[in-house]
């Protein structure tokens, strides 16, 4: 999933604050397509998600010249799409937003023993289907620790939240997960 | 670690692999006497797998990088990138101070004007070109060292007429060093024409 080291990303970074297309260009092939996957998984729609990954990729055009190097580019520009996802999702009709989500925290906890066997033999599709009944952070900390493999510093970071709720959300997306993929099991 | 503590909050990022230190060590002791935290670890690991084989594969969009770029150009234009705001600032700043200065020579010089109806002016007469990046200090100097002042201007062109006191009209000789002088004169003047 490496999309080249943080300092060739880096110096992309500065030239892209000078205003260099090209290096604009390399950064949008580079990461694109993790910042639609980490958008689609928190927006749950495709065409909004493609424009807000758009528009993050605008931001970084823009305020390429902010990037100071005291974390990674792939941490800074997810912490731009959180943003913009968090802006979009708080647009979205009240209706909309509230029949999207069955929030994991409010899930009963499910059998460990019953889980295991449930998690392995479901395959990707269901996994699918039962993040998208998390709620939007809970779904944000599993795309970004089981996707992109980032540690909960680098996650809280991202989403601007203590670390310690970052391990928290993780646990009870976890849980809800398991209720999910058991639920669909019978 | 061992017992009835069990590290679940931690397990997630021992799975992908970025736990590290004093938590590793301690995750590490824990499993290997906690069959279940094993199984959670192994489950963890199908998880992960699973989310990722879940996630939209982009390939990369030509069509929106394209849009992107066109956007980016548009944008450029309505707002420039901080490296270029000082020099457009800069040459903003020398316009305004250019046209302070031309304010200030017709304010002031304007008793010398010779009244409407007296006939040819005085002196020579030149069409002038200012550079726009030249300092204020540096027209103004050049003007006095040439002793000439602005009698009119500027044109929608951004033409100035400029008499010379030091050069007689009809002194074709002395109008045609004046002239030389201020084409010669880079950095300050573009053009310069006998009017």
């Amino acid at each position: 999933m490496s999309a080249g080291t943080a300092a060739d990303e880096a110096i992309l970074l500065a030239g892209i604050a000078r205003g260099r297309e090209q290096d604009l260009a390399e950064f949008y092939r580079r990461y694109h397509g993790r910042v639609y996957a980490f958008l689609l998984r928190k927006i749950g729609d495709a065409a909004d998600a493609a424009e807000a990954a758009n528009e993050v990729m605008m931001e970084v055009w823009r305020s390429a010249a902010r990037f100071e190097g005291r974390s990674r580019p792939l941490t800074w520009v997810l912490g731009i799409a959180q943003h913009k996802a968090l802006d979009r999702v708080r647009r979205r009709p009240p209706d909309r937003a509230s029949a999207e989500a069955l929030d994991a925290e409010r899930l009963e906890d499910a059998s460990a023993g019953a889980m295991d066997l449930v998690a392995r033999k479901q395959d990707a599709e269901h996994v699918r289907r039962c993040l998208e009944q998390l709620s939007e952070a809970h779904r944000a900390v599993v795309h970004l620790a089981f996707f992109e493999d980032l540690g909960y510093a680098e996650i809280a970071a991202i989403l601007e939240c203590p670390e310690g709720t970052v391990k928290t959300r993780m646990f009870h997306a976890k849980q809800g997960l398991k209720r999910c993929l058991g639920r669909l099991l019978d | 670690m061992n017992g009835a503590v069990h590290p679940d909050e931690l397990l997630p990022w021992y799975a992908n692999g970025t736990l590290a230190g004093a938590e590793l060590e301690a995750v590490e002791a824990h499993l290997r006497g906690c069959a279940r935290c094993r199984a959670e670890v192994e489950l963890l690991g199908e998880l992960r797998e699973k989310v990722k084989q879940s996630a939209p594969v982009a390939v990369p969009d030509e069509v929106g990088l394209q849009r992107l770029l066109r956007e980016a150009r548009r944008s450029r234009l309505a707002h420039p990138h901080r490296w270029l705001r000082p020099a457009l600032a800069a040459a903003v700043a020398a316009i305004v101070v250019q046209a302070a200065l031309i304010g200030w020579l017709w304010t002031t010089r304007a008793p010398v004007m010779e009244p409407l109806g007296e006939g040819t002016p005085a002196g020579v007469v030149l069409q002038v070109r200012f550079d726009r990046a030249a300092p204020e200090a540096r027209i103004r100097a050049f003007l006095q060292d040439h002793d000439a002042v602005v009698i009119d201007g500027p044109s929608a062109l951004g033409v100035y007429r400029v008499r010379l006191h030091g050069a007689r009209a009809g002194d074709s000789a002395a109008a045609a060093r004046a002239l030389a002088e201020f084409r010669a004169a880079s950095g300050i003047v573009t053009q310069a024409e006998l009017q």
